[in-house]
């Protein structure tokens, strides 16, 4: 193994700039470090510039968007875009979850969306949190952003 | 620094703190909405809602709480969205304007009154930067917001902690030197008691409270309120409360006006509108019970968005109504003098006093958390260290788990780590209660709406326990009106509207035992409109309207005035009934009741049949079979035409007829129905008593017998002392409290002498000796006796002795109660000069009264702690043991002697007789026998020597107790016989005890078939249920606070008034 492989695998979690629950965050820091993740977790309202800088600096295995406000499908789709265009961080698998202001899995536009935009995968409120682990686990192993999946809903 | 003094001045509304205050005077809570609204319209309707709802229970405040454009500064995107037609989440004050706005808050009053007061508006912005707020607030005439540096940067958003600190600073100094330069007074509330909503101890958000309520105080804000958001167990938020109010009296300066708002729970929500309702009620019961003087509600629209004007109102009319009654009920949560805050305090100042050194706060406050001093559980913000987390333990405290650099006392088991799935649960906690207590499980199913039957529900007996269900019942009726005719058939078998004991033909000379003032059949006290079911006058308010020489509220009403008050207020209640609910009143008895259908066919005597959908059965006072000892007296008599047996019975419904003038006739019994029977031979057969100095004397009429009365003690039961406490007084037990009780019957079946007795004495010892204190010292020092003694640091008698009252003689209950237990008599006349002396020493401690009168006052605490003592013994709290032996045998009529007393004025009846020679009284541990030889009854006591007297007559001077194995009336017959009614039994381990009343449920009191299961459309309140409950014949309501006799006939209402369906009505959270 190398020394790059040893590290423990680094997650930075973040909402879109608009949302300020944090709840959410709370329980997903949580759940990663349960499973061995080790966390950058960036709190509430967090602009665009402050997400990418931050995947600049820790250079994460992943970016998890967690967001309960509605406005996820705009603002999700705007920073990803900004997370793809950059070379340092174009590379980097990104998910986003919550509220997203989609209405269950009749908007497969919105999901299509976001996909479109540059996530790797959709998880819409009535996915089953306890399954986002493993399914992380999936996207991590498999790593790059060239591979995208399609709407998880559990 | 203000450049606006040109700007539109509204009249300054109404000072908030002033408000508050006034309303707190007024014993009523402050409700206010959490509401926001986009455009100025539906702003000012949302305002003049809410001043409409400003009437009955609730005192309200408007809020006009902004939107999240504005919160974070953003103006033009407010306008922009404005503009857009999209729609803001709450009412954007900078871009509408100080002009509209002062126009919008003119609106926050009750405009059907004709020169209403407005009532106060409070804006509500949670930004972290509110200098523009503020600025625009003032300007139109809104002196009242809210926030913090710490609670409006920490939750929310990224600025730093320092900035939002010098934001606050300065905006904090404008407002309140703006406000003054209009002659205004600037209120702000902290934010700090809520912080992230939910998860943080109660502690830290008490600390945090104070805190911030400093930093306002430090500039120049004059009136602060203090909040605190009800977290996860309702005990521990009265602690917090509480110690809020410590705190905050200790470190506020004296300068500064304040008080205490709490928040209706601000995480996440139930998620049925029924568990968000009960959610709602317990925050306001907790309200009122922990002495916060504002509340602000949640709707039940919480869980997902943002509530409708409706919704608001709907929320704030029930949180008055709730709130109102939670000031008269007791649903467990105790109130915040009888909690121990010592956990809360101690945490919270060692926080408060570790930050605070003096200096400034805010400085000291980014200090603080910069060291992790303070540090807020699950906050992400970058400024808080995050060390900590909170646990909710297994009795649903939230508690730390972990407590990182905090400097608390204690750091016991706080370094557990919490889970991703166990914050999950604790998050959810609160609202997975309330859905699950909201199921309806075990609740009577409505009755379906089929063809315009009505709904019947038939009281039998229409004594104070049945008028009471019915007029809770009109209450509940009329708050909810019922989709399906309802009819209301009360039944009582000798007069409908009073019943047997209270019927209006009986003779005047027969007095109640409570004074006028301390009785009422209302549920809730006049208030100015006309009577109507729950708003109607005490007795002596309604003597005073009837009767221009009504004694007032310290007089004894005679008992058929009160027989007529009882028709009065069914008179009223029937008069207040809503539509399509009929009252129907029927004179009849009822002899049987067979389940049929789903309900009951009740039989009355004379042959008639009713169905009735449920049955109430409050039938009172039994007439059970007469034991062997009393059937051997009456076999005796009934064999002897010249002797009369008269067996225990309402003194009214006593033959006494048949005992003739100038015989000897003996009463076995010396409590109230004595001086009934005393009475009724002496008045009552033309006698009179006139005042001779200060005494009274007997002028005989010559009809009447000689009375030869005899009991246990040998001696008349001692006059209740002059009545010194207001109509609405209410008790609060220091010892003897009922936290300490519910704590005890957790933990084990209670031996009543071990566990009650030792806290029941120490009160009345208590209350004893602090009388003492007060009359000599004062009242303040008498407070710090109190004070001192309910910390039972030290033993009260030594107490007293430090204070000085040790020279009182010690209270002896069983000395005060058996004063002859040792002592024999040479003669008849040695024995009369001891009761005599007895008399007139009651009666001096009687005259001195029963606030005022060490004796009088410390005997007072049994009446006034019969609820606590209730909820020792209720429903098997004793071992079977102790039930029957310390608690009915011994204490129950040690109880009645010490606290049950009549009038002062039959005692100095009573005297008179004495001494006429009209009235012997024949000694202790009498007996009455039947003399076989001479063919006459005898009485004689054993410690009165060489004295028998013969009798011509025996009178059973005692009300029956209940047993229903003995009661012959042939409807409890029927319903033991069909196994609707059993007898209670109080079992435990190996020993039981048969007490004789009927086995009911708690709330609302189904009785128990024999099958064991509730027959769950038949109820029973009153006497039948005498030994499953203790004190039952209690024949009226109290104003003021709700006694139990109201709580119980309310609860048996609401489960009537659920049996049917209710017209929907929109905005109801029910």
């Amino acid at each position: 193994m190398t020394a790059l492989q040893e590290r423990a695998r680094r997650i930075v979690l973040s909402t879109v700039s608009s949302d300020s629950h944090t709840w959410n965050l709370v329980f997903l820091q949580l759940l990663f470090e349960e499973h061995g993740y080790e966390v950058v977790n960036l709190g509430p309202c967090v602009p665009d510039a402050v997400l990418l800088d931050a995947v600049r600096e820790h250079a994460p295995d992943l970016v998890v968007i967690s967001t309960v406000n509605g406005h996820g499908h705009l603002d999700g789709a705007r920073v990803v875009r900004k997370l793809r265009a950059d070379p340092l961080t174009s590379s980097v698998p990104a998910v986003i979850g919550g509220k997203l202001g989609i209405r269950g899995a009749g908007d497969g536009d919105k999901v299509q969306a976001l996909i479109d935009a540059g996530f790797d995968a959709v998880y819409t409120d009535s996915a089953d949190a306890a399954e986002l682990p493993a399914q992380l686990e999936l996207l991590t192993a498999t790593g790059t952003a060239g591979h995208r999946t399609h709407e998880c809903v559990a | 620094m203000n450049g606006h003094s040109d700007a539109p001045v509204q009249e300054p509304v109404q000072d908030l703190q002033e408000y508050v205050q006034l309303a707190k005077d007024a014993g009523k809570l402050v409700v206010q909405p959490r509401m926001g609204f986009a455009t100025p319209e539906e702003m000012a309707a949302g305002l003049r809602a809410v001043a409409r709802v400003n009437a009955g229970n609730a005192r309200t405040i408007g809020t006009i709480t902004l939107d999240s454009y504005t919160r974070v500064g953003d103006h033009i995107g407010a306008r922009r969205a404005l503009a857009g037609g999209h729609p803001l989440n709450g009412y954007p004050i900078v871009a509408h304007g100080a002009h509209l706005t002062s126009a919008v808050a003119a609106h926050a009053v009750d405009d059907r009154v004709e020169g209403a007061t407005p009532i106060p508006v409070q804006v509500r912005h949670g930004s972290a930067s509110p200098r523009a707020i503020f600025r625009t607030s003032i300007m139109a005439g809104l002196t009242a917001s809210e926030g913090g540096p710490v609670s409006y940067c920490l939750p929310y958003g990224r600025t730093p902690l320092a900035e939002s600190v010098r934001n606050w600073d300065a905006a904090t100094v404008e407002l309140a030197d703006s406000a003054r330069a209009r002659g205004a007074r600037a209120h702000l509330e902290t934010f700090g008691g809520c912080m992230l909503g939910q998860l943080c101890p109660p502690s830290l958000l008490v600390a945090l409270s104070v805190l911030e309520a400093l930093f306002f105080a430090q500039r120049g804000i004059p009136t602060v309120s203090l909040s605190y958001a009800q977290q996860t167990n309702a005990v521990q938020d009265v602690e917090a409360l509480a110690a809020l109010r410590l705190l905050a009296a200790e470190m506020l300066p004296l300068e500064v006006d304040w008080h205490v708002v709490l928040y209706t729970y601000m995480g996440v929500f139930p998620r049925t509108a029924a568990g968000a309702g009960l959610l709602l009620d317990a925050s306001a019961e907790l309200a009122v019970r922990g002495g916060a003087e504002r509340l602000i509600v949640k709707t039940a629209a919480e869980a997902d968005r943002i509530p409708t004007l409706a919704e608001n109102i709907a929320a704030l009319e029930r949180a008055g109504r709730v709130s109102d009654l939670a000031a008269r009920t007791d649903r467990g949560v105790p109130w915040a003098s009888e909690v121990d805050c010592s956990e809360v305090l101690a945490e919270a100042r060692a926080l408060i006093t570790a930050v605070a050194d003096g200096g400034d706060v805010g400085r000291a406050l980014l200090r603080a958390f910069a060291g992790g001093v303070l540090d807020v559980p699950f906050c992400l913000h970058r400024d808080n260290l995050g060390l900590t987390q909170t646990r909710i333990d297994d009795d649903g405290r939230l508690r730390w788990a972990r407590t990182g650099r905090l400097p608390l006392p204690s750091r016991g088991h706080a370094d557990s780590r919490i889970g991703a799935q166990r914050l999950l649960s604790m998050l959810r906690y609160t609202a997975d209660r309330h859905d699950r207590a909201a199921l309806p499980d075990g609740r009577p199913h409505a009755v379906p709406s089929g063809g315009g039957e009505p709904y019947r529900v038939a009281v039998v007996g229409s004594g104070p326990r049945g008028l009471a269900v019915v007029e809770r019942l009109a209450v509940r009726l009329s708050a909810d009106p019922p989709a399906r005719p309802v009819e209301i058939h009360l039944i009582d078998a000798v007069e409908v509207g009073c019943g047997r004991i209270w019927r209006t033909d009986q003779p005047p000379w027969f007095l109640m035992n409570t004074v006028a003032g301390e009785v009422t059949m209302f549920s809730g006290p006049p208030d100015g409109g006309p009577a109507r079911p729950g708003a109607g006058p005490s007795l002596a308010q309604w003597w005073q309207e009837v009767d221009a020489d009504c004694p007032g509220p310290n007089g004894y009403a005679p008992r058929p005035l009160y027989g007529r008050y009882l028709r009065f207020l069914l008179d009223t209640v029937e008069r207040g009934l809503p539509d399509g609910v009929t009252l129907r009143r029927r004179k009849a008895e009822v002899v049987d009741l067979t389940p049929e259908q789903g309900g009951y066919l009740l039989r009355t005597a004379d042959g008639e049949t009713l169905r009735a959908d449920r049955v109430v059965l409050t039938t009172g006072h039994p007439r059970p079979r007469l034991d062997r000892v009393q059937q051997r007296l009456a076999d005796f008599a009934w064999e002897r035409p010249e002797l009369r047996y008269i067996r225990g019975d309402s003194a009214s419904d006593m033959p006494l007829h048949l005992v003739r003038g100038g015989t000897k006739v003996g009463v076995l019994g010396l409590g109230l129905s004595f001086y009934d029977v005393m009475v009724a031979l002496t008045i009552g057969r033309g006698g009179r008593f006139a005042e001779d100095g200060d005494d009274l004397r007997y002028v005989a009429s010559g009809d009447e017998p000689v009375i030869v009365a005899g009991s246990r003690s040998g001696v008349p039961i001692p006059a209740r002392g002059r009545n010194q406490k207001p109509s609405r007084y209410v008790y609060r037990p220091r010892v003897f409290t009922a936290n300490r009780v519910r704590e005890l019957r957790r933990k084990h079946r209670l031996d009543f002498r071990q566990d009650v007795l030792p806290l029941l004495t120490d009160e009345m010892r208590l209350v004893y000796y602090a009388t003492a204190v007060r009359s000599r010292f004062g009242e303040d020092v008498a407070e710090r006796f109190t004070a001192e003694a309910a910390a039972g640091i030290t033993a009260i008698e030594a107490l007293a002795a430090h204070f000085g009252v040790d020279d009182l003689p010690p209270l002896d209950l069983e000395a005060l109660s058996r004063p002859f237990a040792d002592r024999r008599f040479a003669g008849r006349a040695d024995f009369t000069r001891a009761v005599l002396d007895l008399i007139e020493d009651d009666l001096r401690h009687a005259e001195q009264g029963n606030v005022d009168g060490p004796r009088k006052a410390a005997c007072d605490v049994l009446r006034d702690t019969r609820g606590v003592l209730r909820l020792a013994v209720d429903f098997s709290g004793l071992t079977p043991e102790s039930h029957r032996g310390d608690f009915l045998a011994w204490f129950t009529p040690l109880a009645s002697f010490l606290a049950a007393g009549p009038p002062l004025l039959r005692l100095r009846q009573t005297k008179a007789l004495i001494e006429s020679g009209v009235l012997v009284v024949a000694g202790p541990s009498v007996s009455f026998d039947a003399d076989q030889e001479i063919g006459r009854f005898v009485v004689s006591s054993p410690q009165v020597s060489d004295d028998r007297i013969e009798l011509d007559a025996v009178i059973d001077g005692r009300i029956p107790a209940p047993d229903l194995a003995r009661d012959l009336a042939p409807l409890p017959s029927r319903l033991r016989e069909a196994g609707l009614w059993t007898g209670y039994v109080n079992a435990h381990g190996d020993a039981s005890f048969a007490t004789g009343g009927v086995a009911v449920t708690g709330a609302p009191f189904h009785p128990v078939r024999r099958d064991g299961r509730p027959e769950t459309g038949l109820y029973v309140l009153g006497i039948p249920s005498e030994h499953t409950r203790w004190f039952t014949q209690v024949g009226s309501g109290r104003p003021g606070d709700w006694t139990e006799f109201t709580r119980d006939a309310d609860a048996i209402a609401a489960s009537l008034a659920s049996g049917v369906p209710v017209v929907e009505r929109a905005g109801e959270l029910l």
